[in-house]
């Protein structure tokens, strides 16, 4: 009779054990889910300084440009701003050459920018379109979408040049 | 002004608020707040989470095919402006929203009909499967553990005068 009461006095502390493990082993499962999202987080996007590279979005000849100097701005140069640039990758054949110091505009940015009625855009890349000194684009196509704050920058031909405006 | 839909969420978006992302192929990707922005940027799938009203729709918790909707649809043909039609719609707006308010409230309660007799049931059903978690299962027979202490002590006893 007395080993039967134990015998089940045993069972009851084996499940209360149980019920412990299982919640012990939920908890390591969360931890390590945290660890993978910050994994998963995506690189903070900055400004267009100088060294940033460029895609070059026109059919002026370049490919790749590097930023080294934007015109406005201290931090540097955001949607819709110019900057200068050199030259470093161009297709054979272009209107500009590879080492050439040229005029841009930011058409695209990755880094978020405010839109006038205080929500934001952003974009996949940094892409820029060549222009001369004036503000007129050197090339005579545009790729991709461009955002319509190039108005306020007096950027038209850009926009009416542009596949699509976001 | 245009009301715009979170493409995560399917909340409205108000003019002014949250963010909007244009991918290379120039599709607008819009959020209500940095909560969709954070999921759509984590890939998350809208009709895998369960808060976004794509879960709900997909998973018959929400009204889904009503002629309210249409009402509300985005219509790519620009309406001439017309001073009566647009009082009509103002007008139209509030009687149409009640009319849904209505028609969620029934699809609601149709909805949750079987809820009260389900949870009877599995409360039951749990009751008599885990009664040992609460009541160990030798406490159940009253009389024979009553009888089980009496004998126990009195063997002790006899053990101890046997020692002695």
């Amino acid at each position: 009779m007395a080993t039967n009461s134990a015998s089940n006095l045993f069972h009851a502390g084996r499940s209360l054990l149980r019920g412990l493990g299982s919640s012990s082993s939920g908890m390591l499962r969360s931890s390590q889910e945290s660890t993978c999202n910050s994994f998963l987080a995506q690189q903070i996007r900055t400004f267009i300084q100088m060294r940033t590279n460029l895609k070059v979005v026109d059919n002026s000849g370049a490919k790749r440009v590097m930023c080294i100097q934007a015109l406005k701005g201290k931090k540097g140069a955001r949607l819709g701003d110019t900057i200068v640039a050199s030259v470093k990758e161009a297709q054979p054949g272009g209107k500009v050459k590879k080492g050439q110091v040229v005029y841009g505009v930011v058409v695209r940015a990755a880094m978020q920018k405010g839109r006038s009625d205080g929500s934001e855009v952003k974009f996949d890349d940094n892409a820029v379109v060549l222009v001369n000194k004036q503000g007129e684009p050197i090339g005579t196509r545009v790729f991709g979408p461009v955002p319509h704050e190039l108005r306020k920058k007096k950027h038209v031909k850009i926009l009416s040049l542009a596949q699509h405006i976001a | 002004m245009r009301l715009e839909k979170c493409w995560f969420c399917s909340s409205t978006v108000y003019p002014g608020h949250g963010i909007q992302f244009v991918r290379n192929d120039a599709k607008i990707f819009r959020f209500c707040r940095s909560k969709c922005h954070k999921n759509f940027k984590m890939k998350r799938n809208p009709r895998k989470v369960k808060w976004t009203k794509a879960y709900r729709r997909l998973h018959g918790k929400d009204m889904t095919q009503d002629a309210t909707f249409e009402f509300e649809r985005k219509r790519n043909r620009p309406e001439r402006y017309d001073r009566n039609l647009t009082e009509n719609t103002l007008k139209a707006i509030k009687t149409i929203d009640k009319v849904r308010f209505r028609r969620e409230e029934t699809h609601h309660k149709k909805r949750m009909s079987g809820k009260l007799a389900k949870e009877t049931k599995e409360a039951r059903k749990e009751l008599d499967q885990q009664i040992n978690l609460i009541k160990a299962p030798g406490a159940m027979v009253k009389d024979t553990s009553s009888a089980k202490v009496t004998v126990k002590v009195q063997h002790e006893s006899d053990e101890n005068r046997m020692e002695e």
